[in-house]
């Protein structure tokens, strides 16, 4: 490594240290920091809550960025497949009980329907709609993208209006120890969005599959002259994407409300964690999710007035990123 | 092609100068229609309470129409729609009163949109029934043609206050996102705070749209040793909190929120974890209010939506029935008229008396409600209350 490399190596990991004392150093001032051991354990349950938001958060950046990674493509519509996860689950939540049986279906059970219900529907996008567009220029697939995006809010808000759902799922408190306390339904969902990422993470190292579509990533036609079908590679990839997508949306399902609408804030999100992850960095995604997180959690309890200010913490910690590093905290730099 | 753009302009102009001045009447359309016009949001975070508002106008439309009409003229609706969106409703209402030249105007959802669409109303000299905002702030800035039904934002969190006086409550934490409706609620309720001897310990506004995990901000109250929340908030924020506080374990002697909890949607999505929510409502579905019609309203709106009305379709039926009466009075639809009768007279609809100051502004009355078994009961004020309320609320580690 180049010595400028490496200098911008500590420099940012200082940047990202001050980013995150910045609201201790806020607290302290202003009197939001008490001294005793039932604060360090309210420190504690915030910092835990906001690791396992950066679950779910990671869920919908995985998607994104393996969307990207490979095609180059900026899918404007993730956060609505999210969206769309969220109602597929919830109208299977319910569908027993409409019904008339007097039950609902386990929440996480109905990823066995969704998540190939939504591969399927990332697979018709790509096969109809964007395969003749990957590899031209990156504004064609955005405005395609987008196109779908409002078509699917409008689609979804015939059908169900735009009332806000939720679904109840194990609402009580889980009791780490006597005084620390996270949702039952939080540490679920952190434990899935887990496993999940990890098992299509393993799937791109290990699967002959799946180190097709990394090499897909990296050189398109050095994939094709070694005998990997491109064209069908980008079909996988974005019904993965969608799949995960869809994934993320049965975890705000059980934890947020949502309606039609909300899906513009999941494709924000995603953005915002790809970016500072590395755009198509995979593990930069999960990364970039947590620290976005935590970051935000902590400004929240810590500054005054600070659940208004979260967002611009968030984003003032991306750009600094970004100048420091232009490819993201794990990306490559494009050459 | 120079010429054409010339036509189209003397079109234009052509077009809107007859109706610079006021009077416009419903004779100047042919078949003996009056257009009864407005945007409300039939999509985006509004959507909920303002389609409830929609739903009432279009029967009141109806029933009109059965009626024989307004003046002998039969009603037509033509509703836009703002996508919660105060620009949107802005130009959708230039549109209604220029273009559209509708003889009555009907008003958005929202505090907000109401504030910012009244400067357009105003300017035309359109006389309009606010029945989605609550805003004192809105008639504080001296306009003419904008009349209130609704009790003020300022008041929503009145009777929470009075029964955290009540139950010996001392330290409170006030939230609520960030725009006009939330934050004159807050205001109000510093004073009533200020006046009762609570003291307020957090006050945060938090951004509008957020992501939907308050945990942070309600970790940090919990850290503040906070005893009751008072929450400005609509159906999500609400929602999410109420959850939040169940997750966290944190027990406080309750928790009063202002929208939210007063759609019916809240009750039944939470389940128990909604149970002894406070809330506020204009108006609830009970006979003992003893307002004239209230009970044709209720069967009406049920036969005809599948659901029982809240105070959102309320308030907005109870306009129409103002607007009525007024056009009756004035014997025209001419707008100084109109807004001469609106100023003057006394209605007694299925929400209460209407009867306006000089400002505009009513004095009706809200209620405050507990979530008791999924249903809305009064609590306050107390002689109106349904039942006693149940506070401090049980543990949730009790229920």
């Amino acid at each position: 490594m180049e010595q400028a490399e490496i200098r911008r190596v500590y420099l940012l990991g200082a940047f990202i240290v001050a980013a995150f004392a910045t609201p201790f150093a806020v607290g302290a001032w202003s009197g939001n920091i008490f001294y005793d051991r039932q604060w360090l354990m309210d420190l504690i349950t915030v910092c835990l809550n906001g690791l396992l938001q950066g679950g779910v958060y990671a869920m919908y950046g995985v998607g994104l960025t393996l969307i990207f990674g490979v095609m180059r493509i900026i899918n404007v519509a993730h956060g609505e497949i999210v969206m769309l996860g969220a109602y597929l689950t919830w109208v299977l939540f319910n569908a027993p009980e409409y019904l008339g049986l007097g039950w609902h279906l386990d929440p996480l059970l109905t990823m066995v329907i969704t998540l190939p219900i939504a591969f399927a529907l990332g697979f018709a996008i790509q096969k109809v709609l964007l395969n003749a567009v990957v590899g031209g220029p990156e504004l064609t697939p955005l405005l395609i993208t987008f196109g779908v995006g409002i078509a699917m809010i409008n689609l979804v808000e015939w059908i169900f209006t735009t009332d806000y759902h939720t679904i109840p799922y194990q609402p009580d408190a889980f009791h780490i120890t006597e005084t620390i306390f996270v949702g039952k339904n939080k540490i679920i969902s952190f434990a899935m969005a887990l496993a999940i990422s990890l098992g299509v993470f393993l799937f791109l190292k290990l699967h002959r599959l799946g180190k097709a579509i990394r090499a897909t990533a990296q050189n398109p036609e050095v994939a094709m002259v070694c005998g990997i079908d491109v064209q069908r590679i980008y079909l996988v990839t974005f019904g993965l994407g969608a799949a995960l997508a869809s994934a993320g949306g049965a975890l705000v399902s059980i934890q947020f409300g949502f309606n039609p609408e909300t899906g513009v804030q999941y494709t924000v999100v995603a953005f915002a964690i790809i970016v500072l992850g590395g755009r198509g960095h995979y593990l930069g995604a999960m990364l970039g999710a947590v620290l976005l997180a935590v970051l935000e959690n902590l400004v929240s309890f810590m500054v005054p007035n600070g659940s208004a200010m979260v967002e611009m913490a968030a984003y003032t910690m991306i750009v600094g990123v970004l100048l420091i590093r232009p490819q993201g905290l794990l990306g490559v730099k494009e050459t | 092609m120079k010429q054409h753009i010339w036509g189209m302009l003397t079109v234009l102009l052509g077009a809107t100068l007859p109706f610079s001045g006021s009077t416009v009447l419903a004779d100047h359309r042919s078949g003996n229609v009056v257009l009864v016009g407005g945007a409300i949001s039939q999509t985006g975070r509004y959507a909920e309470p303002a389609g409830r508002q929609y739903n009432s106008v279009k029967l009141w439309v109806d029933q009109v129409n059965q009626r024989g009409g307004l003046l002998g003229h039969k009603v037509l609706l033509t509703m836009l729609d703002d996508k919660s969106d105060t620009q949107t409703a802005i130009k959708l209402y230039e549109k209604l009163i220029t273009e559209d030249k509708v003889d009555l105007l009907v008003g958005p959802y929202s505090s907000g949109i109401t504030d910012a669409v009244a400067n357009v109303t105003e300017r035309y000299h359109m006389p309009i029934v606010a029945y989605g905002a609550a805003s004192a702030d809105i008639w504080e800035r001296g306009r003419k043609y904008i009349f209130a039904v609704n009790d003020i934002a300022e008041n929503y969190q009145k009777g929470a206050a009075h029964l955290a006086k009540q139950i010996g409550v001392k330290r409170i934490a006030i939230i609520g996102e960030d725009s006009l409706f939330p934050r004159m609620s807050r205001k109000g309720l510093e004073q009533w705070a200020k006046q009762l001897g609570l003291q307020v310990v957090v006050a945060e506004n938090y951004a509008t749209q957020k992501q939907g995990d308050y945990t942070a901000l309600l970790q940090k109250i919990k850290a503040q040793r906070v005893e009751a929340i008072f929450s400005n908030s609509y159906f999500d924020d609400a929602a999410a909190q109420i959850r939040q506080l169940r997750e966290m374990n944190y027990d406080v002697k309750f928790f009063a929120s202002t929208v939210g909890p007063g759609l019916p949607r809240f009750a039944k999505d939470l389940g128990p974890t909604a149970e002894y929510v406070l809330g506020f409502s204009q108006w609830e579905p009970n006979l003992s209010l003893g307002h004239p019609g209230m009970k044709e309203f209720i069967d009406a709106y049920k036969a005809r939506y599948g659901t029982e009305p809240n105070y959102h379709s309320a308030s907005a039926y109870a306009s129409m029935q103002v607007f009525e009466a007024a056009v009756k009075q004035a014997g025209s639809f001419d707008r100084e008229k109109l807004r001469d009768a609106l100023s003057t007279i006394q209605v007694r609809t299925m929400f209460g008396t209407y009867k306006v100051d000089e400002k505009g502004m009513t004095n009706h009355e809200g209620l405050t409600f507990q979530i008791r078994n999924g249903k809305r009961m009064i609590v306050w004020p107390p002689h109106l209350a349904e039942v006693k309320p149940i506070l401090p609320v049980p543990k949730w580690s009790e229920r």
